[in-house]
């Protein structure tokens, strides 16, 4: 069955839009992340327009959160605190990464960056969490007994100037790593059109030592408020949210992320995050061959505005 | 566009004395509706060639050959050229089309180089690659090499097209022509340019216009996204979030 898209201007099989939002939407339950990133690179390699794809996994990146967030919530496990000041620094760097966004689209860079930022952000984190959880892995067939490392403990970080007390996390520190780490993740999560859950949650624990049980709903909350906000600057100032798209998407999504869920029981957390990693590495290595490998087409061609 | 209606009211004028033929003809759809499910339209130009009003011939003599060509609603586009900068593959080059056809089809009843000159098909834009030459820059080089890229590329898109036997003739002076409109035909006014062939001659023209749109709820929607931005924004994060939580609470073990 066919739909036509209304901003997008092309029409999809409603099938295969419900389909990749609920593969996605599987994953992402699966391993707790917002699936922005592998929703946003899957629409565009189908036709959908770069600007269209980025702008609308926005919105279908906060149905995606917005029920694990309720969950956290009712545990308990969210501080409120903590994540109003990186949902204020982060839409302070949504509105940069916004205006970039229109920018590098006007000067026909967008795709570059689009492909450099997810090489860079993925290889990296995937990189880590790979060697991260490996290690974990091997420790435990040896039948080493792991020591989480203590969340309380601190590093220099804590110790800048500002410091305010979050109460939920247990934590007195400044508040200027928070304000960056918001900034800089609304800054890519606009640019990119991705959640950052995956960069959140790290530097939550390894920077800020936020303790675990607060530190998932912490970072969902941040990522709904956060992508909420986006969503309406896309609107407004590119005027390339699809609401039809991202409906789509919202459906597929939601669902498929509940059976992700509870598939992720019958795995370990460690197994997870491996999982995790190749998975995040396969996109970043596949957007490092776009940049490296000849393009099939050397030229392409783009709207810049209607007529006058 | 607007450049391209005046040189056709500019030939129009000077050309029309002094034939014996006219055309009269007709195009299927007046408006095209852009629906929920829209998947393409397909369409029919038809029409007679016909002694002209004061003329003295009872009937047309041909061969004729017909041409039908059909403009979408005019765009500025680009065209880049990637190249390899240290081992990374970017766009460096890039030439700007002004008022450049989003939609461009020729139907013809033959070899397009058979019926006319080369002259008169690019004076009379009959050509995509006219197309380009009107609507690039200073350079003209540059212009000429990326229009035929472009053109290529809108080919392949399904936007841009020539067939040479897109137009038949069931009877000596009576033609029909028959074109789908793809599902990604973009939305606007549309001109339907018919042009009559004799003797490599243009003993007659006409030009119908159609309009592709958008109606009903994907009207209002691309019109909402325009007009009232934030709210349609909005809208869209309440309904995430009702997806969301809607999710939540059906899934509940």
């Amino acid at each position: 069955m066919q739909v036509y898209l209304p901003i997008a201007e092309l029409s999809v099989n409603l099938f295969f839009l419900v389909g990749i939002g609920g593969a996605v939407g599987f994953l992402s339950g699966l391993f707790g992340v917002g699936g922005g990133f592998l929703l946003t690179p899957l629409l565009i390699f189908s036709g959908v327009p770069a600007p269209v794809a980025v702008a609308s996994v926005t919105g279908q990146v906060v149905a995606a959160s917005t029920s694990g967030a309720l969950a956290h919530y009712r545990r308990g496990a969210i501080d409120l605190h903590l994540a109003l000041y990186l949902v204020l620094s982060g839409v302070l760097g949504a509105f940069g990464g916004v205006a970039t966004f229109a920018l590098l689209r006007d000067a026909g860079q967008l795709d570059l960056v689009i492909s450099l930022g997810f090489l860079v952000l993925l290889g990296s984190v995937g990189v880590l969490m790979l060697v991260e959880s490996t290690r974990a892995i091997l420790k435990q067939r040896k039948g080493v007994v792991v020591r989480e490392r203590l969340p309380n403990q601190h590093n220099w970080i804590h110790g800048l100037p500002m410091r305010v007390r979050f109460k939920k996390s247990r934590l007195y520190i400044s508040v200027l790593p928070v304000l960056i780490i918001g900034l800089f993740i609304g800054f890519v999560g606009s640019l990119l059109g991705v959640g950052g859950g995956f960069i959140m949650v790290p530097a939550l624990v390894y920077l800020l030592r936020v303790p675990g049980n607060v530190v998932i709903g912490t970072s969902l909350a941040q990522v709904v408020a956060m992508m909420a906000a986006t969503t309406i600057l896309h609107a407004v100032q590119s005027q390339s949210v699809d609401i039809l798209l991202a409906f789509c998407l919202m459906v597929g999504g939601t669902a498929g992320a509940q059976f992700g869920a509870s598939a992720g029981k019958y795995l370990r957390g460690e197994q997870l995050r491996g999982l995790l990693a190749l998975l995040v590495l396969a996109v970043a290595i596949r957007f490092g061959l776009s940049l490296v490998l000849a393009p099939a087409d050397v030229f392409s061609m783009a709207v810049t505005g209607a007529a006058q | 566009m607007s450049r391209l209606l005046a040189l056709l009211a500019c030939l129009l004028v000077f050309a029309a004395p002094a034939q014996a033929e006219r055309l009269v003809s007709q195009v299927s759809n007046e408006t095209i509706e852009i629906t929920s499910s829209f998947a393409g339209e397909r369409m029919n130009f038809f029409g007679t060639i016909i002694p002209d009003a004061g003329s003295s011939d009872k009937f047309v003599t041909g061969p004729f050959h017909v041409v039908v060509v059909v403009l979408g609603p005019t765009q500025n586009r680009v065209a880049r050229k990637m190249s390899n900068v240290l081992g990374i593959w970017l766009n460096t080059e890039q030439v700007e089309f002004n008022n450049f056809p989003s939609y461009f089809h020729v139907l013809s009843s033959g070899r397009l180089t058979d019926i006319t000159d080369v002259t008169t098909l690019t004076t009379n834009l009959i050509l995509p690659e006219s197309h380009t030459l009107a609507a690039s820059g200073s350079d003209w080089w540059k212009g000429a090499v990326f229009g035929r890229e472009l053109v290529r590329l809108m080919t392949e898109q399904g936007l841009f097209g020539v067939q040479e036997n897109g137009v038949n003739f069931p009877a000596d002076n009576f033609y029909s022509a028959r074109l789908t409109l793809p599902s990604n035909a973009p939305p606007g006014p549309y001109i339907a340019l018919t042009y009559v062939f004799k003797n490599g001659e243009i003993i007659a023209r006409k030009s119908e216009g159609f309009a592709v749109r958008k109606i009903g709820f994907e009207r209002f929607l691309a019109q909402s996204a325009v007009q009232q931005p934030f709210f349609y924004g909005l809208v869209c994060v309440i309904l995430a979030l009702f997806t969301g939580w809607l999710g939540g609470v059906l899934f509940r073990r």
